[in-house]
């Protein structure tokens, strides 16, 4: 029995509890998150196949109004983005802001379940009225005008605690490299989301600038959300499971910084050469190919830090969506740029590489780092360890398969259908050729979802069992592969 | 905080072994950036830049057009901003003329010389260049029979079939224009809209013979004819639209 209470093992033990306790305090409202957010991902891919099926196959299914591309669609994109995107966000950001600033979550959790149970039944209602055809027709923002203020509302909710925690932190060095990501991501979600949806839906007579607003609110959640949630988890895990510092608190700075000036500034050139004045779709443009600058130092920062670390990926599920999360983000970069720069934008405009952007940066790095994190937190929260190795390892390898197939195609498919556009024998054709010559890749992008759907359904089913506490009672984590490489870390070392 | 300092064998117990196997939060360390990469972020830079500029229109809210002050806001595509050559009707059927004549130049060749005795010469050929009526009805609907081409006899087994049937109009319309403005040829170009007519106002199923023919010998169909030679259209009229 110890009896000097200052021994560094008795401060472990001490700090174990304190961990235990801050888990323990957000259990509720972050598995609820994870739990619906997996469901409407799960609703949203299989969505995403039969939307890509309805394109190349308008019969499919019967010609019933329900089912046209033109519903499923953003029905698809708004499950996937606010179903599953936003929550499972939330849910990221509440437990890694606990855990970093050290703050169990006090009072207010029957008021985030709340919050959450009215997003998602809000949800529930704006996707429901897409279908039934009461879209407003505004991309990512399609689902009607009632559900706004109340998403904002269910919004706040959670970022009024996150900010708080992150107000009343102790802040030791390196605090703010995950964080003020986390942090930036609560002030500007609401920022955007109210500027676009007051804009759209309470100015009257907008004309092409709705659009071009439109656009901004797209590349604005990308960036200033997705983005930096998914930066922040992965600055977070890293460290924490290779053991290894990050490699440049310099760089992190650089590169958050550079976001929260840049971020807010891309979207417009979607409509380069159209009927706004040109200097906002310049602007735009110019700041598309600038973001690679944080883009990149982030990249550089996780290249450093990882570098003759990458054998741990074999083995934490964690690591290895992250890891893949991280990778996928400077791709996520050049993509923008790519469809941003007046060179290559005139042949990508309006084509599909606009899709494989917003698939690159919300599935391929947004979402697998948020899979990472998830596989990290769940077993903290639910007192059990992952049950199956062979689900992490389809889920991951069938995801990571479909949204490579989705870029890639998407990309070469967008760079063919600009290019026929704008080739002048081309220009006595009529447009269904385009349509009809892009039928192979849109194929591809249905076999795409159908994998990514697959993997999602292992997912779900796993991440239901370890909610209901059915996951194994162990003391030794899930692990993808056994160490027998000396580079790999000690088995207990990471999970 | 909830955990007390002094904690019991009983709280670490039931403490979860995941959260006792985590590693510390670490502080992170100040490694020097590589050179490569300030190169490439300046080299980022560089190239957004060249975005603003030329293609800001002069930051006015009235400019939309990015290349106003590149080329005065002409179309940017490829063709340059003389988009006017590029979009002449007769060029283009031209241009579309040559790849659809690969149907023709198996037996008239390409030059359009024909075989003698066999497949009569379209170069030089009075019923070329004659009237656009005879021409259009004998690619639509074939011809068969002796035929007599600038003075030389010939008889095709089986005669010409009717390979314009199995085109667009448009398609027809600029192979014709091809074929009436090659190898010396020189005449008013078809339009779709002439092809048109003549296939509304003609349904037969059999092959045309030089003596059904004759009465359209010199006959024109009539119609617009947008440009190239014998342009009824003055040249000034069809470009005032495009230089609004």
């Amino acid at each position: 029995m110890q009896t000097t209470p200052s021994t560094p093992d008795t401060d472990l033990q001490a700090d174990n509890l304190r961990r235990a306790a801050i888990d323990k305090s957000v259990k509720v409202p972050v598995l609820f998150l994870f739990t619906n957010g997996a469901f409407w991902l799960m609703l949203s891919t299989i969505l995403g196949v039969l939307a890509a099926i309805k394109l190349v196959e308008p019969e499919f299914l019967g010609n019933c109004q329900y089912i046209s591309y033109g519903r499923l669609q953003p029905a698809h994109i708004n499950a996937l983005v606010y179903g599953w995107g936003v929550q499972a966000a939330l849910g990221v950001m509440l437990w890694i802001m606990a855990r970093r600033s050290g703050q169990e979550l006090k009072s207010g959790k029957s008021l985030l379940l709340v919050a959450a149970i009215f997003w998602n039944i809000t949800i529930t209602f704006g996707i429901l009225a897409v279908v039934m055809g009461k879209s407003t027709s505004i991309e990512w923002l399609e689902m009607p005008k009632f559900v706004w203020p109340i998403l904002l509302g269910c919004f706040l909710c959670y970022a009024w605690p996150i900010v708080r925690m992150f107000g009343r932190a102790f802040r030791p060095e390196g605090f703010m490299v995950s964080t003020w990501y986390i942090l930036g991501a609560c002030f500007w979600f609401p920022w955007i989301f109210i500027t676009a949806n007051v804009a759209l839906h309470c100015l009257p007579g907008l004309g092409a600038l709705g659009a071009g607003i439109d656009a901004w609110y797209i590349h604005g959640v990308i960036m200033l959300f997705f983005v930096p949630v998914g930066v922040g988890a992965a600055y977070y895990f890293i460290p924490k499971i290779t053991g290894q510092p990050i490699a440049s608190a310099q760089l992190a700075s650089a590169g958050f910084w550079t976001l929260a000036i840049l971020g807010g500034w891309t979207g417009m050139q979607k409509y380069m050469g159209g009927p706004l004045p040109a200097w906002m779709t310049s602007i735009g443009a110019a700041t598309g190919v600038l973001l690679l600058i944080p883009v990149g130092l982030v990249g550089l920062n996780h290249h450093l830090t990882t570098l003759g670390k990458h054998s741990a990926a074999a083995s934490s599920p964690t690591l290895r969506f992250v890891f893949f999360g991280a990778l996928f983000y400077p791709v996520s970069g050049v993509v923008l740029a790519l469809n941003s720069a007046f060179w290559t934008g005139a042949s990508l405009q309006f084509t599909q590489s606009w899709y494989a952007f917003q698939m690159v940066s919300v599935y391929g790095f947004f979402s697998m780092c948020v899979f990472g994190a998830i596989y990290y937190i769940v077993p903290r929260l639910s007192g059990c360890e992952w049950l199956s190795v062979r689900l992490i390892r389809n889920h991951f390898w069938f995801s990571v398969y479909g949204v490579g197939t989705i870029v890639i195609m998407s990309l070469v498919a967008g760079w063919q259908q600009g290019a026929d556009l704008n080739d002048p024998e081309h220009w006595d054709q009529t447009f269904m050729n385009h349509v009809v010559n892009s039928r192979a890749y849109v194929v591809s992008r249905a076999v795409a979802w159908a994998l990514i759907s697959f993997s999602n359904l292992m997912f779900l089913i796993h991440l239901l069992l370890m909610v209901l506490g059915l996951g194994r009672r162990s003391s030794a984590p899930t692990l993808l592969h056994h160490d027998h490489d000396e580079t790999a870390l000690p088995n207990g070392a990471h999970a | 905080m909830s955990a007390s300092a002094h904690p019991d064998s009983t709280d670490l117990d039931r403490l979860h072994s995941a959260v006792k196997r985590e590693k510390a939060d670490l502080a992170p360390e100040s490694q020097p950036t590589p050179m490569w990469a300030m190169f490439l972020f300046f080299l980022f830079a560089i190239i957004a830049g060249s975005q603003l500029g030329f293609y800001t229109g002069g930051w006015s809210f009235d400019v939309s057009n990015p290349f106003t002050v590149i080329n005065g806001g002409g179309d940017p595509r490829p063709g340059g901003s003389g988009a006017g050559a590029a979009l002449d009707p007769f060029a283009l059927a031209m241009k579309k003329g040559a790849s659809g004549y690969a149907v023709c130049g198996g037996c008239h060749q390409g030059n359009g010389g024909g075989l003698p005795g066999q497949f009569p010469p379209l170069a030089g050929s009075e019923w070329v260049s004659g009237g656009t009526e005879r021409l259009i009805r004998i690619t639509q609907h074939g011809l068969v029979g002796a035929i007599s081409v600038k003075g030389q006899g010939y008889n095709t087994p089986g005669g010409m079939q009717p390979f314009g049937a199995a085109m667009s109009s448009q398609d027809l319309a600029n192979v014709l224009t091809y074929v009436r403005n090659s190898w010396g040829n020189e005449a008013t170009m078809i339009t779709k809209e002439m092809v048109q007519k003549v296939r509304d106002e003609e349904k037969r199923a059999t092959q045309w013979t030089e003596a059904d023919l004759k009465p359209f010998a010199d006959k024109n169909v009539p119609g617009e004819i947008p440009a190239g030679p014998g342009a009824t259209a003055a040249p000034a009229a069809a470009a005032a639209p495009a230089a609004k």
